[in-house]
This record gives structure tokens, sequence and C-alpha cells, in this order.
């Protein structure tokens, strides 16, 4: 593409010479990047320094100008501090309660419309449909239907579960999966299509198992959006904030305390900033490890 | 066996397993659709049947009072005007910058740029809420807190939408550019009058996925906007359960329709566009 456009520039007749137009280019490509680069370092890139930056002092927020230097003691205080270990603990309760549901979930529905249905496009529009709520609805929704009068009570049992020790953190759970299935289903249902029919054909020839077709054609040839879903669905459980938040503020007992949900308290109700900060960075490590680990036991082996 | 009785018996199980294909694949549906009818419902219901101690799916006793409290009791109409602006403007601003920098990355040719795209596509990995801190701190600190620019600005630069555009624009023929440049067309007016025309209909996907996103934002929008009357749907919402003390479902619920029923609307008329713009991000990896 480069070389092309400077031959164009150097056919052409008149003063304009290569390096000029070399230069011209530069300009211009900055000039079209510069908002970008602009707001990114200063809402991205910056932050995420600041960050470590913080988390490695005791932040004053009225003054942070007389923050003091501390060092990795925001880091050991933390290892130390039962309510983080609690908070860790409650988030990956969560992870264990909604990825495999969701990833299950999401991988049937979309192989089950991607058959012969009738009524395909009314499936699709319900089965998505959910992902254009915000946590807001889905919180406040799913509190009614769990309340102690609401329909899960009556008909499911277990009194108000949201004020329950044990049954909060499943009924989070169900909320949560009702509301992020659509998008993996989406992604999944558009790999599915994209899987080649003679595939199934060579295989039924073969006399093939549904089954064995299952597992030696679809899944492999679905591998990378399966990867990628796996990994995007552990992420962002991982942040859960909005449900616990609306539904259970945390309680009953902390139960349903997850990580951001801690480190949201800690930084505004707390104004501990630069704790909250080194709450972030580990988050953000276990993050980069799950995905590193998801990544190379699912996509690793043969690529 | 003989062989009729075999071909019997497969057509049998075939038969068997489209039932059960239907019968898992719409009970889920209606399980999924459960929610949905149980807001609706309950919005329309008089307070007896709200209140009564076993819940009701039907609203056999109907009533508009609900909605007549909410929208002369809150402030719930402003706070749908907020979301709209909200989310309006950050499409405008994000669709702008996104699509500067990722034509600048694609067609034209200047040193850094394969470095900077890959800085982009590593951010992508960075979750936004490890920033939580900093950024109310910068947002602080440049007075933007209760300030629309506050939350429009920290979600500005996508990179989401840079790495889909960025496969778009790569798809654009050179020649159309080069024509425009013979004919002394500058930069900017290529980028304004031929490039963008043409990805009309990327655009429009990812400026639908960004507006539903915004609309929907919580995190952000709570932690900015103080005032009451800066409120978004998602923030009022919320609040209008914390200061009523006691839980009323007939008020949180068609609040709750209020807030979704835009979006469901979209939703329904413009599915593809964003059908498109999540599978989009299905086949980035």
């Amino acid at each position: 593409m480069s070389q092309s456009t400077q031959q164009t520039d150097a056919d052409e007749p008149g003063p304009i010479d290569l390096s000029e137009s070399a230069t011209r280019e530069w300009i211009a490509g900055a000039t079209f990047s510069l908002p970008y680069i602009l707001i990114a370092g200063t809402f991205l890139f910056g932050p995420l320094l600041l960050a470590l930056y913080m988390s490695l002092h005791d932040w004053n927020a009225l003054n942070p100008a007389q923050s003091q230097f501390i060092g990795i003691e925001n880091y050991q205080i933390l290892l130390s501090d039962p309510d983080f270990w609690n908070a860790l603990w409650n988030t990956i309760y969560f992870v264990v309660l909604t990825v495999p549901p969701i990833i299950i979930g999401s991988l049937l529905l979309a192989l089950g419309v991607n058959r012969d249905v009738k009524g395909k496009w009314l499936l699709r529009t319900i089965f998505f449909s959910p992902y254009v709520l915000t946590v807001a609805v889905v919180g406040l929704l799913w509190t009614e239907i769990f309340s102690a009068s609401g329909l899960v009570p009556y008909y499911v049992g277990g009194g108000n579960w949201l004020t329950s020790y044990d049954l909060s953190m499943p009924a989070i759970a169900v909320a949560t999966i009702w509301w992020q299935l659509a998008f993996n289903f989406i992604i999944l249902l558009a790999a599915r299509q994209n899987v080649p029919d003679r595939l199934y054909e060579a295989a039924k020839l073969d006399g093939a198992s549904t089954w064995r077709m299952m597992r030696d054609v679809t899944i492999p040839q679905m591998r990378n959006p399966l990867v990628f879903v796996v990994i995007v669905t552990f992420v962002n459980s991982f942040q859960v904030f909005g449900q616990p938040f609306i539904m259970t503020d945390g309680g009953p007992s902390f139960s349903t305390t997850t990580i951001v949900l801690y480190l949201y308290d800690t930084a505004f109700t707390g104004r501990q900033f630069g704790y909250a900060a080194a709450v972030g960075y580990v988050l953000f490590m276990i993050l980069i490890a799950i995905s590193a680990t998801n990544y190379y036991f699912l996509a690793g082996d043969d690529q | 066996m003989s062989i009729e009785s075999r071909t019997l018996e497969n057509v049998s199980s075939n038969r068997l397993r489209t039932i059960a294909l239907y019968a898992g694949l719409y009970g889920t549906a209606a399980l999924f659709l459960v929610p949905y009818w149980y807001m609706f419902a309950t919005s329309f219901m008089t307070r007896d049947l709200v209140y009564s101690e076993v819940p009701h799916l039907i609203p056999w006793d109907l009533t508009l009072y609900w909605y007549e409290y909410l929208l002369t009791s809150s402030l719930i109409v402003q706070w749908t005007v907020n979301t709209v602006l909200l989310a309006g403007i950050t499409t405008v601003v994000v669709i702008l910058i996104d699509a500067m920098i990722a034509y600048s990355l694609t067609r034209l040719d200047w040193p850094g740029r394969r470095a900077i795209f890959a800085v982009i596509v590593a951010s992508f990995m960075v979750p936004g809420i490890i920033n939580l801190v900093p950024v109310y701190i910068i947002v602080s600190e440049l007075g933007l807190v209760n300030s629309i620019w506050g939350v429009v600005l920290p979600s500005a630069a996508n990179p989401l939408g840079v790495f889909m555009l960025v496969q778009f624009f790569k798809d654009i023929p050179e020649e159309l550019e080069e024509a425009a440049r013979l004919d002394g067309f500058s930069r900017l007016r290529i980028f304004t009058h031929i490039v963008l025309p043409l990805m009309r209909s990327a655009l429009a996907a990812l400026g639908l996925f960004i507006f539903i996103w915004t609309w929907n934002a919580f995190v952000w929008p709570l932690l900015i906007l103080q005032s009451e009357t800066m409120y978004t749907l998602p923030i009022g919402l919320v609040t209008l359960q914390d200061n009523m003390g006691v839980t009323e479902p007939g008020v949180i619920m068609t609040s709750a329709v209020i807030a979704s029923v835009p979006l469901l609307l979209v939703f329904l008329l413009m599915q593809k566009h964003l059908v498109r713009a999540v599978e989009m991000q299905g086949t980035t990896k």
C-alpha cells in the first residue's frame, strides 16, 4: 500500500517531491491519530501508571502531595486482609457458578437454533434480547423475582433468597446467567454458521454419530470463537459489580462482596485510594493469569 | 431385525430427537421471557395485586397508577433526556475519533503506526475497572465531576471500535482514494467525502453498539454524575429504590419498563446491525 501511494505521488508532475509528500503523509497520519492518542493517554494509559504509583503510597485523598511512599506495604496489608480474601473467594464462587452455565448454555442454544427449527428468528431474538438491558434493570427485576413475595420463593421455595447467606450468591448468579448468555450465544451462533456443510456431509458418509460429529467437527472448527468466549466470560465474571451492588449491596454478612465491590467500597466509602489501587492491580494480575491460562490450555497445544 | 423395522426405529428416534430439540429450545425461550412478563405485568397491576402475599403473573386488575406516579413525582423524564444525550454524544465522539485513527492507521503511511496499533490492541485486554480510582482522580482534577464530559471522555477512546473499523478500512479499494488525490482532494476531504460514506454500515453497527453500551453504563455515571438532575436512567432507577426506603415493587418494575423499552424497541428494529457488531468482536481473534 505504502509503495503504490508513493509511486503515485512521485509520478505526479510539479514541484511536489517524494520527501515533501512523505512529510505531509506523516503530518496527516499523526493529526488523524492525535485525538485518540490524547484521550487514551489521559484516561487509559496515564491512569494505569498513576494507579501503580498510588498503590505504592499511603495516598492522602485530600492532599495528594502529602502522600507517603510506603513501597509494597499496601500489597502486604492486602495479602493478610481477611476482607480481601473473603471478597476473592466470593468472586471465585461467583465465577464457578456462572462461567460453566453461560458457556455450555450458550453453546447448546446456539447449536440448537442453528438446526432446522421453525421460528429461528423468534428464538434468536428472545435469547439475544437481555443483551440490551442495563445492569440496573436486570438487578432490580431479579431482586423482585427473588424477594419474599416474588416468583422464585413461591414456586421454588427458599424464602427471600437475597437475604439468605447461602442463597444470595446463587440468586445473583441466576440473574447474571440470564443476562450474559446473549453475547456468547450470538458469537457462537455465527461461528457455527461458518463451519462448512461439506465437513458434516463427509462425516455422515463415514457413518459418524451425532456425538462424534460434535466432537470431531463442530468443536474443533469453532475453536477460536470458543476460546474467545471462554476468556471474555471469565474476565467479565471476575469483574462483577453491578448485580451484587444493586441486589444485595454485598450482604448478607458480606457473603456477596466481590472484589470490585470491595475495591469500590474501600475507595469511595473508605477513601483509601492507595489501598484500592493496589486491589485493582492485584485483580489485573489475576485476570492476566487467568486469560493466559485459558489461552494456553484451550488454544495452545497445536497452534 | 429387518431393514424395515430398523428404518422405522430410525424415523421414530429422529422424531423423538426433534421433539426434544423443540421442547428444549422453546422451553428455555419461555423461561427467558418470564422476567419480562413479570416486569410488564407488575407495572400495570393495582396496589392490591402488587402487595399480595403470593406473586401474580396475570394483571387482572389494570391500572396506570405507577406510570402516573413516576412521571409526576420523580425525575424520570429528566433522566431519560440525560441518558439520550449522554449516549448520543458519546456515540458521535467515539465514532469520530475511532474512525479518524483507524483511517490513519490503515490508509496513511507514517512511521509509528504499527507500534500504535499494537498498543491499542494490547489495551483491549485492560479491564476498565482497574482504572476506577486513578481515572476518578484525573476526572476530578479536570473539574469534570458532575459533568456529562466526565462520563463521555473516559470512554471516548475505545480500542474495540478502532479494531473493528481497521478491519473495514482495509477493504476499501485504494483506487478510489488515489483518484481523489489526483483530483486534488485533501486527506480531510477524502476522509469526510469518500471514506466515511463508504463505511456507513460498519459505522452504523459500531454506533448502535456504543449507543446501547453507553445507555446502559453503570459504574462510571454512578461515580461521576452526583446530583439527581444529572442522573441517567440506570442510576436514577437504583436511587429510586434506595430513596423510598421500603421497596415499592410497582414503582421499581414500572421504572424498569421505562428504562428498557426504548432499547428493546431499537433492538427489535435494528437487530441485524447489533448482531453484526457482536459478531465482529467474535471474529477479532
